[in-house]
Order: C-alpha cells, then structure tokens, then sequence
C-alpha cells in the first residue's frame, strides 16, 4: 500500500491531485444543505423526567421560560405618563409579534376589585395617555397588591417590568424579535434584559460572532508560527490548504448526511461551534507532521523525490493510526445524551479521515510538483524551534528516572484534586462578571421577581379548598427560600376573588371553605372577566394547577437542595389527593448536566480503552497499547485534578469539551511510538534509539502545538464556555504533548530494553 | 347594434336599482325579531388541546336580548348560579349574578366589551347588535354558501372603540339573513369566524345553531338552542333579581 501510494504520488501527481480535489469538490456541495440551527432548546434531549414534565406543563400552559423586560431611569419614579405611554405602545407592538404568545406588562393585566357592591374587572391601564389621577389610581391599586406590583414595577420605583411569553421554543426568532421592537422604542430608558428564554436566544449569536473573530486571530497566529518555522511560504499554504480541504468536506459530510436521510441530528449547532476549531488542529498536524518530516529528509538526502517515498514511509503508518483513533474517539459522542453530539463525531471522523487520505496523497503530490530551492534556509537549515527541542530531548533522556519521578509525582499530587471536582452551572455565570446580560440579569433579581422559575405540576381537583390550601403551603415553602422572590397559583386568584366578593374584607383573603363556592368564584370569573386570564394557572377542565415559584438565577447545585428541600416538606405536609411533580428550566438543567457529566467520562474512558486496544492491534504488543495512553491519562487526571484544586466547577460544557478535546492530545504518543520502533528496526542502538526518536518527532509535535496557541484567543470572548474551549485546547495541547515528551519519553528509555525492537 | 343597446340597458338598469351597502344593512336590521323568547340553551367549548366543556341553561330575553336573564341547568357544579343584564341607553348595563353558595347576589361589571362571554368565544360586543350609524358598509361581492345565494356585506367600523377593524359578512339575497361571518381584528388578521343555522317559528328566523371559531386562539364555541318559545308574553318584572334565586315554573 506504501510503496504503491509512493509510486502514484511520484508518477501520477496531477491525476492524485485532481481525483481529490473533485471529491473535496463533491463533499463540499453538501454544504448547500447544510442547516445552521441556532436554536439552543432543539439540543437538549426529551427523555428525561424532568423534561417530560417540563414539556407537559408548558403544553398546558404555555412556555414557561419568559424574558424580561425592565425600563426606566434610576432614581426617576416610573409613575409618569410617558413611561405609561411606552409600556402601552411596547406590549401592543410586541403583541403583534408572531413569535410572542403573552405579554404581561400593566398595560395587559386586569384589576378586579369590589367596588360599591359591584365585582368590577377591568384593565388595570385603560388608556394610552393617562391624566396624573389615573396614575395614582394605579399606584394606590398597586400598592394594595405587592404580589402584582412586584411583577410590573422595581423595587425602588424607578423601573417598569414586562414579562413576554414566546409562542414556542423558537428563541431565537423570538428573542431578536423582542429586541428589534425594544431597542427601537426605548431610546430613552435604561433598559435591562433577562429570562432564560433571552439568554437561550442571544448566546448562539454571541458564541457565532466570538468564535468566528477569535478563530480567525487564531488561524493568523497559527499561519504566523508555522512561517517563523517552516520559513516558507508555500509550505504554509500547502498545510492551509490541507485544512481547507478537510473543512468544508466535514461540513459538506453534514449537509450531504442531512440531505439523504433527514436526520436533524447533522444540523449545525450550537454545540458544533467548536468542530472547525477542532479539526483544525487535527488537519493542521497531519500537514505539520508531513511538510516538517520532508524538509528533514530533504535537508538529508538532498532529493525531493526520495525525500517524499521516505516521509511517505514513516508517516504512512502513524498519521493512519493518529486519524483512526481520534476518529474513534470522537465515534464515540454517539453515545451522548445530546443526540446532536452523533452527528458531530461522525461528520468530525469523516473530516479526520479526509484529511488523513489528504495529507498523504494530496500533499506529497502538491510537494512533488513544486519546484524547490533545496539551498534555501528552510531546506537546508534546522529552524530554532528544531534545535532547541533537540537539545532538550538529549537533555531528558539523559535524566529519565529524574524527569519521570517529577512528572508521575506532579501527576499524583494533582489527582487528589479528582475527589474535589464539583459539578455546578449556573447559566447567568456563563457571562463574565461586568458583562452587560450578567449585570442586567443581576438587576432584574435585584430589583424584580427575578428571572428564572421553578415550576409545580399540581394534579387534582382545583377546586378543592383543601387541595387549593395544600397549594398555598407549597407556596409559602417554596417563597421561605433566599432565592425566592415570590409565586403565583390559581389558589392566589381564589384568595382574592373571596376577598372581592365579600366586599373586599381582608380576612376573607382566605381559599372558602366549600367546593361549591369555588365554583361559584369561577363561574362569576368567567361572566365578568376573561378565563383566558387563568389559562397560565390552570388547564381546561380544572385538573391540573400550576405554581410558578419566581426565583434569582440560581445554580444547579442551589437547585438541587431547594428541590430536595421541597420534596421533603410536600410528602410530609401535604395531606390532600394532590399529586406535584417539580420541574422548570433549572430543574431540567440540574438532571441534562449531571447526564452529560456521566456520559461525558464515559465517552472518555470509553475513547481511552479504544486507543489502547487500536495501538495494541496495530503495534502488536500489548506493552505498546499501554503506553500509548499515558500522555492522554495524565493529561485528563491534571486537567480534572486541577480543576478540583482551583475550585473550577465542571459543567456540562466543561466534561464535553473535555471529552472531544481528547482526540487533539492523541496523536502525539502515537507519533512517538511508531518512530521509536521505526528507529529501532533502521539500525539505530539502543541508547540512541530514543535519542533519535524525540529529534523525529519532537519538533512537529511542538510546532503542533505551538501553531495552535492561537486559540489562547478564545480566553477573550466574553462567554465563559468559550474561554473553556480555548483554554482546554491550550491546556490539552501542552499537557498531552508534554505528557509524551517526557513521561511516556523517559519510560520507553528507562524500560528500552523490554521495548526496543518490538 | 340591438343587441349593445340590449346590454347597455341591462348594465344600466343594474347599477341603477343594484343594492348598496347601506340598503342590505337596512335590510338586515329591519328583520323581524320576537318580541320575547325563552330557549334552553346548550354550550360547547373546545379548547385547542381539544377538551371540552359543556353548560346548559334556560334562557329568558326581550327587547332584542336588551333584558335577559339566564340560569345554569348544568354542569352539576353550576347548577343555581343565576343571572341577570338590563342594558340601559345612557349608564352602564345592569349585570347581576346569583351564587348559591355564598347566597350572595353581586352586582358585576366588564367595561371590556372584548371580553369573552361566559368563556365563550363571543364577545359582548358580538352579543349587542350593531349600531348603523357607527359603521360603513360595503358589498364586496357574492358568493353561494350551503346552497344559498349570498351577498358578502363588509362593515368597517367608523373610528368607534371595538376589538375588531372589519366583518364580511354573507347574506342571504332572500331572506337577509346573515349565515357565516369573518370578523378581523385590528391589523386585519382573521380574529373570529361565525357560522349560523336558523328555523322558522312563527314568522321569524330564529338562530338554532351557532358556531364561532377564534382562529387565533384556535378555540370554539358551539351555541344550540331548542324548546324555543317566542312571543309568550314574558313580563317585565321576570327580569328581577329576586327571580335569580329560583327559577320560575
């Protein structure tokens, strides 16, 4: 296969090039079907409890992740006609809207009072323009009712509050919609966004924008270290190139796999932002591997023919395995939760393997037609970066014990950090602290009902005052919680419906003591206001009741004790046939990163074990397939160790990303292995096989990483998942490159005997 | 040359005796109504998850449903609740309703006309007649519905405060009798759209069925009247609230 491939590279080059440019051509089509799908609720999986639950109340109720609208001016009180003016022009425009289903503002809510005998419900705003009586009228009705003047107006009086529904998870659509309308009206306020549903939507696009301008300040610094090295600009272009290629087959792979099977599961997401950063990497080691392995032969031999069939020899092997292990690796994303994950490791391990058929017929032909100065500085001298490694390889390998002791000791102390990891998201956490979604978000749990909420799917007969009772008890639990701001429930309406018709008597603010009076409050309801009114509290036949408990942004851990909390106190304390199951937004997130973190190590150990037995079947020795994998543990024991340490909280985007970005840290071992054994079956000895071996492939593997440094960029994007993605990249880079060139380096040295020749 | 001499006369003859807007409104508001009428009613609700639910009442109205009074047959639970409406010319509408249970009576108010009736997808603007003078009409067209010959009569509402911007309307070249109508909302989407299935007693038309559909909130309303009485003679003091407690025989 080797030396045919050789052979086809030195007599057909045009024919090789032009057969893989038309495939890249074919693959790239696909790119015509390629759906962009930026719609963050389309990722996560249906088949958890929580989710179904979730899905089961907002079917009955709507969608229950509201954004929220806050304006004003601070220290300005918002009693004041224009701001009336605005919240009446801003809730009819967003109204309008067809991707809004409700919009919650004082002008939509109805005031119900008892008034001389008469029930009255009426608009709680009645008219656009409002005389200073009116407003007052308002203010004194609100300030009878805080429970709904917490929903409309600031704390400090200074702002106004809306809360818009979306019709459907459409967030995107939704969330620009809603901003398109805002921005244009309130030129002349403070204004603060918030609600799960406004950072669903915004943050694809904010991750869009940063990763395509921070990847690009990555591909130049990475174009930047490959010329300072390889001092050649063609040499460059042709790694470009081969990163190129593989990048638009891999999203044309997607558009293709859509366009034939309809699976959605090939749309780009958001959670595919990080693959054309990941098989960057990868495309740009092999290119790296291949350009720096034939300038050194070159250099040697003087012939640019030999020197390619030699490059094509040893490399043959290696980037074959590199490609088909970390194709593997990223195989096994298909067993993710995130059912989108599948479409990402398959359309990465095509691209992986594109660039692999890529870089070694594509390449080599590309390299063979050029015509080279073989006096030029890049042909015939060792760059800086080549000699340096060179002395530091002799360096280690004149003190293996020594290197291995501190390096297995550094590994060890960090593994205790393993038992300190903690799983933990809070979502308005994603942003950096100062960041404008963070700090407005901050505001609305400051000074309003806060953004996020935590839903109770009561079952039973809603109007049973004992079943409305135990609702109540629910909610004053659920409201002694810090986080808590407050809630609301049919059982709050019937409360004030008794009131109003006992001539608002306050101590009928109380749930009756029959059913049939309840009835009676409904029936009367129905005759003078809108049941629509409740359509949000309770369903259709009076079965089911919903609490919506409003809280701060609270993180998956506080979550998981309120919800724990809360359980506890429902199966002691509620006595009626009321059955409550808990769910939400933040409920559904405690339960999706915890099966992401799961499945996430799973993936990892699963990738691991699948290198090994790889490297075992190819080296045909067990040994081999051992050390293979010793980079790559000790990378992820310091990568997770030293997130326990620092107290860094794994996420869902941390154990994911983790878990792809083991296939970048695999090639290197891989690399070191096969040219260690092609050493010791060339002739060299024993004590200067590893000598020989770390000179190889030292300098491609630190030109690799080096070239890849560029993506230390991504630390500067304001969402904290990017800085994740660029900083594990970095991180896995160093340590797994490191973890070869010393580790697995000084074992193969110290244990050369047992290995030498096998 | 006679036969364009024919045809001009025709098209003259058409636009000089064809009906206007204004004239088939006239026509359809100078019907004849009962001057009191007692009817059991049956309602339907569908909500777009498809549950249903079901109230039967016996109704007494005169004066063009200016004064009526309702009581709830069923469900169960709302059997006994009551109530009673008077409109005036120039104050508020009287609204009473009886609840058994707190043997309460309480005076009620919407001053949302858009509000819905009893959950219903009619309005109480849908339930008070049209004022002429507060509209422009407009024959927009015919059509046959149902095996009836129509014309499609539009009203526009003449700057008045209401939910909806505009009605077609199709009615009936015989007896103008509206049998469908599409009611528009303020941006001139489709809101609500009606259709009506009348029989005759006496001489008058009187509704039998009504089905009213809100496309937006895909809900419906299906209204059926039977053991119709007209013209019995129904005092005016039937409409008290001392007649909410109990129903007469």
């Amino acid at each position: 296969m080797k030396s045919w491939l050789s052979q086809q590279v030195l007599t057909h080059p045009k024919r090789l090039i032009i057969v893989n440019v038309l495939f890249t051509i074919l693959f790239a089509y696909g790119l015509k079907w390629l759906v962009i799908d930026d719609n963050f609720m389309n990722m996560l999986p249906k088949d958890i409890e929580s989710r179904r639950v979730w899905e089961e109340v907002e079917t009955e109720f709507g969608s229950s992740e509201m954004m929220f609208i806050a304006f004003g001016n601070s220290g300005k009180s918002i009693y004041h006609q224009e701001s009336f003016k605005t919240v009446w022009d801003l809730t009819e425009l967003l109204e309008k809207s067809p991707f809004v289903d409700e919009v919650i503002s004082i002008s939509s809510m109805n005031r119900m009072e008892s008034d001389d005998g008469f029930m009255e419900v009426d608009d709680l705003q009645s008219e656009r323009i409002l005389s200073t009586e009116a407003i007052q009228d308002i203010k004194k009705y609100l300030d009878k009712n805080p429970d709904i003047k917490a929903r409309v107006i600031g704390k400090s009086g200074d702002f106004m509050s809306l809360a818009v529904r979306p019709i459907d998870n459409e967030v995107t659509l939704f969330t620009n919609d809603v901003l398109a309308v805002t921005k244009a009206l309130l030129t002349d306020y403070e204004v603060h966004y918030a609600g799960t549903s406004y950072i669903t939507g915004v943050v694809p696009e904010i991750i869009q924008k940063d990763v395509s301008s921070l990847m690009g300040i990555g591909i130049i610094i990475m174009v930047i270290m490959l010329l300072a090295n390889l001092r050649n600009i063609s040499a460059v272009a042709m790694v470009m190139l081969i990163i190129m290629m593989s990048m638009v087959s891999m999203l044309g792979s997607m558009g293709w796999i859509f366009h034939l099977t309809g699976i959605e599961y090939f749309h780009f997401t958001m959670m595919n932002t990080s693959m054309p950063i990941v098989l960057l990497t990868i495309a740009n080691s092999d290119g790296v591997h291949f350009i720096t392995r034939f300038f050194r032969e070159v250099r040697k031999k003087g012939n640019v023919n030999e020197a390619v069939t030699t490059s094509l020899n040893a490399l043959f092997l290696p980037i074959f395995l590199t490609s088909l292990t970390t194709a593997v690796a990223f195989m096994t994303l298909i067993s993710s939760p995130i059912k989108h994950m599948t479409g990402y490791g398959i359309a990465i391990a095509f691209g992986i393997l594109w660039a692999w058929i890529l870089s070694i017929t594509i390449l080599p032909s590309i390299i063979v037609l050029k015509k080279w100065d073989l006096n030029s500085a890049a042909l015939s001298q060792s760059s800086y970066l080549e000699r340096w490694i060179e002395k530091l390889g002799q360096k280690i390998i004149m003190v293996p014990k020594r290197v291995l002791t501190f390096g297995a000791v550094l590994v060890f102390i960090v593994s205790f950090g393993l038992w300190k990891v903690n799983v933990e998201v809070n979502v308005i956490k994603f942003f950096k602290p100062g960041n404008p979604i963070r700090e407005s978000s901050e505001f609305i749990d400051r000074e309003l009902t806060g953004s996020m909420s935590l839903l109770f799917k009561c079952t039973g007969d809603m109007k049973d005052p004992h079943v409305l009772n135990d609702m109540l008890l629910i909610q004053e639990k659920a409201e002694s919680f810090p986080q808590s701001n407050t809630s609301i429930s049919i059982a709050d309406v019937i409360k004030s419906m008794h009131k109003v018709v006992m001539d608002d008597d306050p101590k009928y603010e109380t749930i009756p003591e029959t059913r049939g009076k309840i009835n009676n409050l409904f029936t009367m309801y129905s005759i003078s206001g809108d049941p629509d009114d409740f359509s949000s509290l309770v369903d259709y036949n009076y079965e089911t009741g919903l609490i919506t408990s409003l809280l701060n942004s609270i993180s998956t851990n506080e979550s998981v004790e309120m919800v724990t909390e809360l359980e506890s106190f429902i199966e002691k304390n509620v006595t009626s046939d009321l059955e409550i199951k808990i769910s939400g937004m933040v409920v559904f997130l405690r339960d999706f990163v915890d099966l992401v973190v799961r499945s996430s190590f799973i993936s990892i150990g699963l990738s691991i074990i699948i290198i090994f037995i790889i490297a075992w079947i190819f080296f045909g020795s067990f040994r081999w397939g051992l050390l293979s994998v010793i980079p790559l543990v000790s990378a992820i024991i310091l990568n997770f160790g030293l997130m326990g340490h620092f107290e860094v909280h794994l996420s869902h985007m941390t154990a994911l990303l983790t878990s792809i970005i083991i296939g970048v840290g695999v090639d290197f071992a891989i690399h070191y292995i096969a040219e260690f054994r092609r050493n010791s079956r060339r002739g060299y000895s024993i004590d200067e096989v590893s000598v020989k071996t770390t000179e190889d492939v030292g300098y491609p593997i630190l030109l690799d990483v080096a070239s890849n440094m560029g993506f230390a960029a991504l630390l500067f994007s304001a969402l904290i998942p990017l800085n994740y993605m660029g900083g594990l990249m970095v991180f896995a880079m160093i340590s797994t490159s490191l973890g070869t060139l010393t580790l697995l380096a000084t074992i193969v040295e110290i244990f050369k005997k047992h290995l030498y020749n096998k | 040359m006679k036969i364009i001499k024919l045809i001009f006369m025709s098209i003259l003859f058409q636009s000089l005796f064809a009906l206007t807007g204004i004239e088939l409104a006239q026509l359809v508001d100078d019907r004849e109504s009962p001057k009191d009428m007692k009817s059991n009613m049956s309602m339907v609700l569908t909500n777009k998850n498809g549950k249903t639910r079901t109230s039967k009442i016996r109704s007494y109205s005169k004066d063009d449903n200016k004064k009526q009074i309702l009581w709830f047959l069923a469900p169960a639970d709302d059997k006994g609740v009551a109530y009673l409406k008077i409109e005036h010319e120039n104050k508020n509408d009287d609204m009473k309703l009886w609840l058994p249970n707190f043997k309460k009576i309480r005076r009620i108010s919407s001053r949302k006309k858009s509000e819905s009736f009893m959950g219903s997808d009619m309005s109480y603007e849908d339930m008070t007649s049209r004022n002429m003078d507060e509209y422009t009409y407009s024959i927009s067209g015919e059509e046959i519905i149902n095996n009836e010959d129509c014309y499609i009569l539009e009203s526009v509402p003449n700057g008045i405060k209401t939910e909806y911007s505009k009605h077609k309307s199709w009615i009936t070249k015989d007896t103008h009798l509206p049998i469908k109508e599409e009611s528009y909302d303020k941006n001139g989407k489709l809101l609500k759209s009606k259709s009506i299935i009348y029989q005759q007693i006496k001489e008058y038309n009187i509704m039998k069925e009504l089905h009213v559909k809100n496309v937006q909130r895909n809900h419906q309303t299906i209204l059926k009247f039977d053991n119709i009485e007209v013209d019995s003679g129904i005092k005016d003091n039937i409409f008290h609230e001392k007649n909410l407690k109990r129903m007469p025989k």
